[in-house]
């Protein structure tokens, strides 16, 4: 988003995405422009905030989830040796019993 | 209960080990095989500590968070827990069944607090709208968290099916098999 300022005048152009180029649209001038710019300040400031309070909530639920992650590989390491020791194989995810045990 | 939320580098170490030797064991090596078996009669007691202990950390994070603050809700969530532990693990459980039924019970936990929050996200009269991009990576996590908590019950029923032993009783000249309801 541009504020130009020309002849004593301001004029007020957005950014528009339009597949891989960048449009430039007009949007007013005087106080017109004033205010579009202002509100679109205050639109992208608010964004911008949103997005970092999500990220900081997801940073919170991958901490919550971390232990559990850990636990349940730990479990499933230890359940896997436990079974191999007692002589059985997985095989396609369902274990059977080894011909070699 | 404060305390460290995960497995120290000791652990995790022996972890590598026993995975490394189980899939060398699984492809047929037999001396892979013997040192597993030895490996894991030194360290599952230890390891099983550790882990549990980390599974009732966990445990006491979620409960906190989503109880948040409340009282009676803290307590109804860990009056929960004590219960399904009681009825997954049963009276007679191995070390080994202790550990997967507080990984089972951890992980319903967590399906439980994204379930939640995802019904939260989607109920229509939420006036606070996420951005697409965060749902993606709450449903993703949802997602994630589901198929640990079926694969945790599985391995559960797995262990519980395969480790327990098994009685030969002859009865009326006919032999019948039963399994898993010894003390260990």
């Amino acid at each position: 988003m541009t504020l130009e300022r020309r002849n004593r005048r301001l004029y007020y152009y957005r950014s528009v995405r339009d597949g891989e180029k960048v449009r430039k649209v007009y949007v007013g001038s005087g106080e017109i422009a004033r205010i579009s710019h202002e509100g679109d300040i205050l639109r992208r400031t608010g964004r911008e905030a949103e997005k970092e309070q999500e990220k900081e909530e997801l940073e919170r639920l991958e901490a919550l989830a971390a232990p559990v992650l850990e636990l349940s590989e730990a479990a499933e390491i230890l359940a896997r040796a436990h079974l191999i020791t007692a002589g059985y194989h997985r095989h396609k995810g369902e274990y059977r019993r080894a011909r070699s045990a | 209960m404060p305390g460290a939320l995960e497995l120290s580098e000791e652990t995790r170490e022996r972890m590598a080990e026993l995975r490394g030797l189980s899939e060398k064991a699984e492809a047929g090596d037999a001396e892979a095989r013997k040192k597993l078996r030895r490996l894991v009669r030194a360290t599952s007691p230890e390891i099983i500590g550790r882990a549990s202990d980390i599974a009732r950390r966990a445990e006491w994070v979620l409960i906190k968070t989503i109880s948040a603050g409340e009282p009676l809700m803290e307590e109804a969530l860990e009056a929960r827990l004590a219960l399904m532990r009681e009825e997954i693990a049963g009276e007679d459980a191995s070390p080994l069944e202790v550990l997967l039924t507080e990984r089972v019970v951890s992980c319903w936990m967590l399906v439980e607090h994204f379930d939640v929050l995802m019904a939260a996200q989607l109920w229509t009269g939420n006036e606070k709208s996420v951005s697409p991009s965060y749902l993606k990576h709450m449903l993703r996590w949802q997602e994630s968290a589901t198929r640990r908590y079926l694969a945790a019950i599985k391995v559960l029923v797995q262990v519980r099916k395969l480790l327990r032993p098994s009685v030969q009783i002859n009865y009326a000249e006919q032999q019948v098999n039963v399994a898993g309801d010894l003390k260990r």
